[in-house]
């Protein structure tokens, strides 16, 4: 049996593909299904927002605009597992917590969650993720790792080569990571990453990656308090992103990532991390929690922490923080 | 060599004492790694009193030794990262002291480079102690809450 949509994703594949009519028996027999089924899959193809035309003699035709939902972005995927199955919202309180609900529920490793807008989008701590409808991606993915709850923040470092990698494929713009895991263009923030685990004392269940990107999002559109730090890709490039093909290219990178995390270990992952990374050698302030720590990035060590030699020549160890580059 | 077979092996390791394993295939390689098992839960009679971190003024108030050396547990962090009694700075805390608990409700957050962890209560009971401080860091195995349990 064949995943839920999964029909309906390679009809849109072929009709896209093919750029012109294609008919009602070619659909048919390429996809395996009876031209019936065909018809009942192109009229909930129309319902959910696709533009297809049906000529008696000629067959079906699509044109874009292309909805954004879980069809499209099933429609060409080429990931083994990661975002192979979707569940797409118009809008939800917050994909991290749907996955995270999924998760509890026995989800397998490489669902998605992806909602068009959140109510409650969330960053570091119960902070605001501003998560209007129609312009960005929101996506939290279920990943399944054999590993320890204190190995886990390893994952944070996949995480954000996956995301740097894309919006650099993307946008043709060479972002940066600041540390853990933010990713930033011309210094300004384009996407947060931010994980939650379920797991007993020396087993991880589930880990929940949750990205926003700031894809078509307008600089008005931005509250004030973050305009000036924050920004989308149409911001820097003035082109506009296609949403479902973003998610893909980032299912993807996220997948190769994790593989070689599995494969070849945390290592390897952190040194391809260092190469996003650009605060080395720039004045930090790292506020976590009550206390606030001045002086000179020096790097990270093999767990990935952060290294900061303050004014008195000691090297301090962060764990969990806000890094702002003062110079 | 797939999925299940790692499954598989790494359930076979959980039962033995064998922290490290590597084996080679044709088709591949796998070496699974294991973390130190968790310390144990119980305190032991004797044990010295748990005062590394321990809270200042009135948290050090708690239930009665004698109680405390049979129905007490403890509840360890799994991770190094710092602790957070609550989702946000906004929001109440998760539990208070005297908090009435369940098996699998949220105790607090620990949180290492934006990974976050929702530490659950692996006891029905009452929490005597809360034996860190909010935003503080915490030790891999340190421990965090004693819940008096429940008969």
């Amino acid at each position: 049996m064949r995943p839920k949509g999964a029909v309906e994703a390679e009809i849109v594949r072929l009709l896209k593909g093919a750029g012109s009519f294609v008919s009602g028996e070619a659909l048919s027999k390429g996809i395996g299904v009876s031209r019936t089924a065909v018809w009942k899959h192109i009229n909930a193809l129309k319902k959910s927002g696709y533009n297809i035309e049906a000529l008696t003699a000629k067959g079906y035709r699509i044109a874009p605009p292309y909805p954004f939902n879980d069809i499209e972005v099933a429609s060409g995927i080429t990931t083994g597992f990661v975002g192979r199955k979707v569940f797409f919202f118009e809008r939800t309180d917050s994909t991290n917590r749907r996955a995270f609900e999924l998760g509890l529920k026995g989800e397998g490793e490489g669902t998605a969650v992806i909602a068009d807008a959140q109510d409650k989008g969330r960053g570091r701590i119960g902070r605001i993720w501003e998560s209007p409808g129609n312009v960005n991606l929101y996506t939290s993915v279920i990943l399944r790792p054999l590993i320890a709850p204190r190995e886990a923040h390893e994952l944070t470092f996949v995480m954000a080569i996956a995301v740097a990698e894309t919006v650099a494929g993307f946008s043709g713009k060479r972002p940066t990571v600041k540390w853990p895991n933010d990713i930033l263009i011309n210094g300004k923030k384009a996407a947060g990453i931010l994980l939650e685990m379920d797991s007993e004392p020396d087993r991880v269940h589930f880990v929940v990656g949750g990205i926003g990107v700031n894809l078509n999002m307008r600089k008005k559109d931005f509250p004030p308090a973050i305009r000036e730090i924050a920004t989308s890709l149409f911001e820097e490039t003035g082109v506009e992103i296609d949403r479902a093909s973003f998610a893909r290219g980032l299912y993807s990178s996220m997948e190769l990532w994790y593989k070689i995390y599995l494969d070849k270990g945390f290592q390897a992952v952190l040194e391809a991390w260092k190469g996003w990374f650009s605060s080395v050698g720039s004045t930090v302030r790292v506020t976590s929690f009550d206390r606030v720590l001045e002086g000179v990035c020096v790097g990270v060590d093999k767990d990935g922490a952060l290294l900061v030699r303050t004014p008195s020549g000691n090297v301090e160890r962060v764990i969990s923080g806000d890094v702002d580059t003062t110079g | 060599m797939d999925i299940k077979d790692i499954k598989a092996i790494y359930k076979f390791l959980k039962e033995t004492d064998i922290t490290e394993f590597e084996l080679e295939g044709a088709d591949g390689k796998v070496r699974i790694k294991r973390g130190s098992v968790a310390p144990a839960r119980e305190i032991v009679e004797g044990e010295a009193h748990p005062q590394v971190g321990a809270p200042k003024g009135d948290r050090q108030e708690a239930a009665p030794e004698k109680a405390r050396s049979e129905n007490v547990k403890i509840v360890t962090s799994p991770m190094v990262g710092t602790f957070y009694r609550s989702p946000s700075p906004e929001a109440p805390s998760f539990v208070e002291l005297g908090s009435i608990v369940k098996s699998a409700q949220t105790m607090c957050i620990i949180e290492a480079m934006k990974l976050m962890n929702e530490v659950e209560s692996e006891f029905n009971g009452k929490v005597v102690s809360i034996l860190v401080e909010n935003g503080q860091p915490v030790e891999y195995g340190e421990p965090l809450f004693h819940i008096e349990v429940s008969k």
